[in-house]
């Protein structure tokens, strides 16, 4: 659980570690000679090659590049150098046009490419290197999968704040909510997370997922998403596996410090209605003041107890009276960060790589003319008609805030010891006023909620890697990890909107009576995780083009607790005066007298707790064998034995558990064929599959507050197996640019899907079931090129784009309990495209850049329609971002943003009603950058 | 039994013999007399039957046994019983008694043509209903007995199923656990009820409390599911069912659901003289359980004589499917007391529903309702609806003959309802010969242009059309015969319908009626037969044409008076076998 002591406890180990560091440096001090550091890395991968030789042309200095790809020569002659890389497996490069300056380090990292075809060396400038290093990064060469990865260098040329607004950039990702993760329209639950390698717990009541908005993008390194299975990945993914890598360090010691604030029209400097907040909410540390009452919570679910009018009163007492937001200006967007590391400082005679870096951003947003109704069916069939419409808006506050502290040493040449942790909060405090009216009762309402949620994750990871000879490597690691979601004490009420007599003022009474008149609600979430992972790879055979095997094991157990209590208050016999009053003055005491006679409060069963438990074992071997000099074979096989537990208990239900083991065998075969020294072509077939979420599996029944439906897991759900199969084709015309073509196709035996059931007297269930089967398939394209071939003056100019194109088909069984309207259709999620384009201008001198991004995803269902009401879509919306970056002088750079400029709609259709709509608004940022 | 009680025993035991010696000492004759049997003992074996055994002596024919009723009662034969030819213990069960009665027994002796004086007495008590008890925890799959001298209680949510039949004898009463909270009886689709009870004899459905601590919510409620045709799309989950998650376990609350099926006639059994009291279990809102809830019964179902008292939900809630069904009362409901919906086609008569107060419901089991009406009719609502509130078939019931009477206060229903009838969503129906008295808001919400169609969209629908009010007598109900019209509410000409809203007061019209604010000391505070003069004694639509004869058919009669119970003294169908109570 992540309580307060335990954040401060992890603060003050950053800041003890980060001091002795940081007072611990070394400079070069030497005359007429410099440094040169820097890291030799895979173009395919991005990973660290080990073992390079490193030599400066011209001279006997040089060196060899350790486990994690850095090196570092000293003693160079100041001037301008060249510096050649060598390693067997890879073309040899040059790097021209290093300017070290006496005395000074300079940093030069070098990318190289598997020479499976071209031996002859490469060479390139310096600064055309630094350029591609990063385009390499992008360049997507993965020996075995099909992957693409976004950068710190990108995020950091984007306005994207977070890593869930990085990973929208890369080609077939979609981002739902702003959080969650969709790759080629398979959803959430076909797409895994990862920190650093290792699985990152989900804060989600109802899912696994995880939201990658908790990440701070000013912490992350690379963003990678993985298309294909290979063996020595987790079997659960089927869509894609994001893998978020923190910040490394630097290569030498560098600070830097970035300040922002931004401007949205609308909300900063307004006046908003905003959620009352106490305690340390603004920072993302609630106290104790939004805690369940004690003896509220001693009564569970008020069984066996007769509560008299007496026993009502006082435990109306005993909730927080703040119902009503306050009126209050909207703050302004503002983020900070700041960061050191180097590797100079020396410990027991080893060089430690280190990285602290902190950041914080906050701000008030506002959702205006936010719509959202029900489709309710018309006379005809298939006709929508418009129920339940509200409008209102919504104040959001937030926070969020983190930091890493990212430790490192060479225990040896071939060894590396790392220490990776990472904090993180957010607060999200919201208030939504809407006013509309509720078709079953036809009376005019007013709705108002104060939402808090609170969520953290923390994750500490020790990995090493063992790099023994040229042929054996070893690599094991240890994360434990973290997460909460907190919400404690939410508020909703509604009040009758009236006008008595017709036409005149409008009066908001209480509207008292009944279940969903005044609800308080306190969820929390607690996920934890220990993994352990080993893996052993042993290169032989013939120099540039061995034959590398692997085999390796993971054992990960995860534990879960989610637990939510709801109550509704209601009252009697108030007068319509009375009701008129502030709910604030209503629940001040005046009605609770001894002599009292109104209030009724009790548990409602939106409630529900859950505890699962979830443990992982699993083996793989695999081998990547050159079966000619331009063709690879990579496969292998994983096995994985899952045993999942849930424990569910419902507010007036008998507890419920379920346990499910499931034992799979995941083969895959993947063929790589270099057709010539820029153009490859891969060919993979897998088996994967996705387990049924905890909550899917609790049979409880849970309802969103006011005007909810019912949601109710099976503990009957089967696993889904799925087929995956890709073809890729790749060109690679130059540095950093690629066009490539990628078709898809998966099967799915079982695929779980949300569907409609219905229930007597109208309420409308959603439920969990297995349908039959699911295809999708579909083609990405992808392309990065700089325009300078158009002219001189289109020279400083990159474009990129890609382009998902897809469709799925679903078929749910005939024999379904679910109500659906169309027993085919596309998978819930699927958008039929996605495209992603930008255009980046780099000034020559480098002062310079701009990046205009651009991104639409086509129409998607969100929700399949219940019979005969067609399935609820989410309309295309197009999102163009701007950004600029100058260099004002050496090591300080001015920012500005511009996002979301075309501030289009968020909606969402079922047939002619709009069921959700609203504007996120503009954001006009600035900032400043140093970095020394 | 203590020394001394021995001693009495076998002192008048002594006395006994000698008495009987005497006897024989004056009998005169050639023959060996007939001398009385020994040793007479009556034992009460249950609620309606008496074990005898005596001693007979070798020689006698037979004996007669003669019976009393109580202390003072004469004596009459009952049967006679021949003599084992060696003499010794003869066994006689004398049946179909009375409960808890008092009888005294005595012997005649039969031997040739002789016959002897009359043995020593015996005396006895019939058994009280629910002399034994019997918990019921887990699903009933095979047909069975419930027996009235057994008092039962469901531990649990207790399945009937498929094929199974369950048998209720007359007087049998069954407990809700309160200490499992929603502890319910279910009839599944397939299985049948046959709860048959008399006047004398109610089958009682009620909570494990004692009297004074019941609550609404104590315990389920009865709930019947069939297979008969309702107007929605695949399957429909009964509402309140599956807290206990989807998989078939005994007693626990797994889904239940029904469909629209096709057996217009299936049949869930018969309920007869049967009272619900202080049922309903509400795990969300919404999703309730209600005193008796019927899901899709098909026409072969009867009931009749049905009381709910005290519920948390509805008193009687139907979804789908017809029957025919008279003689129901409801007191002091939490939300409606007759709601239909999903093309509920019954035909229904003799309907009282009266409110005089909202009880507060047991801690824990749900909320109650914040819309309170006496009649609340849709015709289809939500997923399944293929036509939406046109969906087919309508909900089409025939109601004569009711009484509503809300309890007149604002603060007795929640923040809406409070309407008399409340007809919406397309709903259908003739409801003729009704009285409907002290709703809050007005008599008659008539909402949505799909309800309004049925009535063939006009104020005075036609003699053929599917939604048609006739003579019904509203009184305080606001001052508003219907809710005012909007682009949503529809009125009909009250005239031509013989709609009408007297400006007097509810008690007025009946013979003793409770005054809103008082609790009602027993059942005899209320009588609904309509006072002298009253001006509902007459009015009614005594005679039916057009579809409410055709759907009436021998079932449902006309009469000259409006509401649930005819004028004079032989009318009061709920006395006798009813009961009131508020806790």
């Amino acid at each position: 659980m992540l309580t307060r002591p335990s954040l401060i406890r992890r603060l003050v180990f950053l800041f003890l570690v980060a001091l002795p560091c940081a007072l611990s440096a070394q400079r070069e001090a030497q005359q007429g000679t410099g440094r040169i550091v820097g890291r030799i890395i895979d173009a395919a991968s991005g990973a660290g090659i080990a073992d390079a030789g490193v030599q400066v042309v011209g001279t006997t200095t040089g060196g060899r590049s350790g486990v994690d790809g850095r090196f570092s020569l000293g003693n160079v002659p100041a001037g301008t150098v060249t510096i050649q890389v060598r390693r067997i497996g890879f073309a040899t490069k040059q790097v021209t046009g290093l300017v070290l300056e006496a005395g000074k380090s300079l940093e030069q990292n070098v990318s190289l490419t598997a020479a499976t075809v071209q031996l002859e060396a490469q060479v390139t400038t310096a600064s055309v290197e630094r350029g591609s290093v990063s385009g390499a990064l992008d360049a997507q060469r993965n020996a075995a999968g099909v992957v693409s990865a976004v950068t710190a260098e990108q995020i950091s040329k984007s306005p994207d704040g977070d890593a869930a607004q990085a990973v929208k950039r890369v080609s077939g990702v979609t981002v739902q909510d702003g959080k969650y993760v969709f790759v080629r329209g398979l959803g959430e639950r076909y797409t895994t997370s990862s920190l650093n390698g290792a699985r990152v717990p989900s804060p989600e009541p109802e899912k696994r997922v995880v939201p990658l908005d908790m990440f701070p993008a000013g912490l992350v390194q690379t963003i990678t998403t993985t298309k294909t299975f290979t063996p020595d990945q987790q079997g659960d993914f089927s869509g894609a596996s994001v893998d978020i890598r923190t910040k490394e360090f630097p290569a030498t010691r560098s600070t830097a410090f970035q300040f922002g604030s931004g401007y949205s029209p609308g909300a900063t400097g307004s006046r908003l209605l905003s959620a009352t907040s106490v305690g340390g909410e603004s920072f993302a540390m609630v106290n104790h003041n939004r805690d369940l009452p004690a003896v509220v919570r001693n009564l569970g679910n008020f069984q066996n107890i007769n509560l008299n009018q007496g026993d009502m009163n006082y435990l109306v007492s005993t909730f927080r009276n703040s119902w009503t937001p306050k009126v209050a200006t909207g703050s302004p967007l503002l983020n900070g960060s700041m960061s050191v590391g180097g590797n100079d400082p020396v410990l027991f005679g080893h060089r430690i790589g280190y990285l602290f870096s902190g950041t914080i951003s906050s701000g008030t947003d506002l959702k205006d003319g936010q719509v959202r109704a029900l489709a309710d069916r018309g006379t005809t069939k298939g006709e929508t008609v418009e129920i339940d419409r509200f409008t209102g808006s919504t104040t959001s506050q937030s926070v969020l805030w983190g930091g890493l502290a990212n430790l490192s040493t060479l225990i040896n040449e071939g060894s590396r010891i790392s220490f990776n942790g990472l904090f993180n909060r957010s607060a999200d405090n919201d208030a939504r006023v809407e006013a509309g009216s509720f078709a079953a009762d036809a009376i005019p309402v007013q709705i108002t909620r104060m939402e808090y949620t609170e969520r953290g994750v923390y994750s500490g990871q020790l990995t090493g890697e063992h790099q023994i000879g040229s042929m054996h490597r070893f690599d094991w690691s240890a994360t434990a990890s973290g997460v909460r979601r907190y919400e404690p004490d939410q508020s909703a009420f509604v009040q009758s909107i009236d006008q008595d007599p017709a036409g005149g003022p409008a009066v908001l009474h209480w509207y008292a009576g009944g279940s969903g008149s005044a609800v308080r609600t306190y969820s929390d979430l607690n996920e934890n995780s220990h993994e352990y992972s080993a893996k052993y790879t042993l290169t032989v055979g013939r120099a540039g083009s061995p034959t590398v095997i692997k085999f390796g094991g993971l054992s990960r157990h995860t534990s879960r607790d989610a637990q939510s209590f709801s109550y509704a208050i209601s009252a009697r016999n108030l007068t319509p005066e009375q009701l008129a009053l502030p709910l604030e003055e209503i629940f001040d005491g005046r009605f609770s007298t001894p002599s009292s006679s109104y209030f009724n409060v009790g548990p409602l069963s939106q409630g529900g707790s859950y505890a699962a438990r979830d443990r992982l074992t699993a083996g793989f071997v695999m081998a990547d064998v050159p079966i000619f000099s331009a063709l690879h074979a990579i496969g292998g096989v994983r096995y994985e034995s899952d045993n999942l537990e849930v424990d569910a208990f419902s507010t007036l239900g008998s507890p419920v558990n379920t346990v499910k083991k499931w034992n799979d065998v995941l083969p895959s075969l993947g063929l790589n064929l270099q057709l010539t020294s820029r153009q490859q072509l891969r060919l993979s077939g897998s088996r994967t599959l996705a387990r049924p979420e905890y909550r899917e599996l609790s049979p409880i029944i849970s309802r969103d507050v006011v005007g909810g439906e019912n949601v109710q897991g099976d503990e009957n759900l089967s696993r889904t197996r799925v087929t995956n199969m890709d073809a890729r084709w790749e060109f690679y015309p130059g540095a950093g640019e690629i066009l490539s073509v990628a078709l898809f196709a998966k099967k799915f035996d079982l695929p779980i899907e949300r569907v409609y059931g219905s229930g007597s007297g109208g309420t409308a269930f959603v439920f969990y079931t297995n349908a039959e089967s699911a295809d999708n398939y579909g083609v990405e394209l992808e392309l990065r090129k700089h325009l300078g071939a158009l002219g001189s003056l289109f020279e400083p100019l990159t474009l990129f784009s890609n382009v998902t194109l897809m469709e799925s088909q679903i078929h749910l069984f005939d024999s379904t309990k679910a109500s659906a309207t169309n027993l085919s259709r596309r998978m819930v999620g699927q958008a039929p495209y996605v495209l992603n384009t930008g255009l980046t201008y780099a000034s020559r001198s480098g002062g310079l850049s701009a990046t205009a991004l651009f991104n639409r995803i086509g129409e998607r269902i969100v929700a399949a329609g219940g019979t005969p009401l067609p399935d609820v879509v989410e309309k295309s919306r197009n999102v163009l971002d701007l950004s600029l970056r100058q260099a004002i002088r050496s090591g300080v750079l001015l920012r500005m943003d511009l996002k979301n400029l075309l501030d289009s709609p968020y909606e969402v259709r079922q047939g002619t009603v709009e069921r959700e709509f609203y504007r996120s608004g503009r954001i006009v940022g600035l900032g400043l950058q140093w970095q020394h | 039994m203590t020394l001394i009680g021995r001693a009495l025993a076998a002192t008048a035991a002594v006395l006994l013999v000698g008495a009987v010696a005497c006897g024989s000492d004056n009998s005169t004759g050639t023959t060996t007399p007939a001398t009385p049997v020994l040793g007479l003992a009556a034992t009460a074996k249950s609620t309606t039957s008496v074990d005898l055994t005596f001693n007979g002596t070798a020689g006698d024919n037979s004996y007669d046994i003669e019976r009393a009723e109580g202390a003072a009662g004469t004596f009459a034969a009952v049967g006679s019983v021949p003599a084992p030819a060696a003499g010794g213990p003869v066994t006689y069960t004398d049946t179909a008694l009375k409960v808890n009665t008092a009888y005294r027994y005595h012997i005649i002796t039969n031997r040739g043509a002789l016959k002897s004086v009359a043995s020593g007495e015996a005396t006895v008590t019939t058994k009280d209903f629910g002399f034994a008890a019997n918990a019921i925890s887990t699903d009933i799959t095979a047909s069975r007995t419930l027996y009235a001298d057994t008092a039962y209680t469901l531990k649990g949510f207790i399945h009937v199923a498929n094929g199974a039949v369950l048998t209720i004898q007359p007087g049998t009463r069954i407990y809700g656990d309160y200490a499992t909270l929603g502890s319910a009886l279910m009839i599944m689709k397939g299985a049948k009820i046959q709860a048959v009870g008399t006047p004398a004899a109610p089958i009682v459905f009620t909570s494990s409390r004692a009297a004074g601590q019941r609550q609404p919510g104590d315990w389920g409620g009865l709930l019947l599911v069939g297979n008969a045709p309702n107007n929605r799309s695949g399957v429909v989950n009964v509402e309140g069912t599956g807290t206990d998650g989807n998989t078939v376990v005994g007693g626990k609350n797994y889904t239940v659901q029904y469909n629209g099926g096709n057996v217009a006639t299936d049949n869930s059994g018969t309920l007869q003289f049967v009272r619900v009291e202080f049922a309903g279990f509400a795990p969300l809102q919404d999703q309730e359980f209600n005193s008796f809830t019927f899901c899709a019964l098909g026409s072969g179902t009867r009931a009749s004589f049905l009381e709910s008292l005290s519920p948390l939900d509805d008193a009687f809630e139907f979804f789908g499917g017809g029957f025919d069904i008279d003689h129901l009362i409801a007191f002091e409901t939490a939300d409606d007391m007759f709601d239909m919906s999903e093309g509920w086609q019954g035909r229904m008569q003799y309907l009282i529903g009266i409110n005089t107060v909202q009880l507060t419901p047991r801690t824990g089991a749900g909320f109650y309702s914040v819309d309170l009406e006496g009649i609340e009719n849709d015709g289809c609502n939500g997923t399944g609806c293929d036509l939406g509130f046109n969906s087919t078939p309508f909900t089409i019931p025939l109601v004569a003959n009711f009484t509503m009477i809300g309890c007149g206060l604002s603060s007795c229903v929640g923040a809406s309802g409070g309407h008399g009838m409340m007809l919406r969503r397309g709903t259908g129906g003739y409801y003729v010969n009704g009285v409907v008295a002290r709703f809050p808001t007005d008599g008659i919400s008539l909402r949505d242009q799909a309800t309004y169609d049925r009535a063939g969209d006009t104020g005075t629908p036609s003699a053929t059309a599917d939604l048609q009010l006739k003579n019904i007598f509203f009184a305080e109900v606001n001052g508003k015969l219907f809710q005012p019209l909007s682009a949503n509410q529809f009125e009909l000409d009250s005239t031509a319908n013989n709609l009408k809203l007297s400006t007097g007061t509810a008690a007025s019209l009946f013979t003793t009626l409770p005054a809103v604010g008082t609790a009602p000391a027993d059942i005899t505070a209320f009588d609904f037969t309509p006072a002298a003069g009253s001006p509902i004694a007459t009015g009614g639509l005594n005679a039916f044409t057009g579809a409410i004869a055709t759907k009436a058919g021998t079932f449902v009669t006309a009469t000259a008076y409006q509401g649930a119970v005819a004028p004079g003294a032989g009318g009061k169908w709920w006395a006798g076998w009813t009961t009131y109570a508020r806790n």
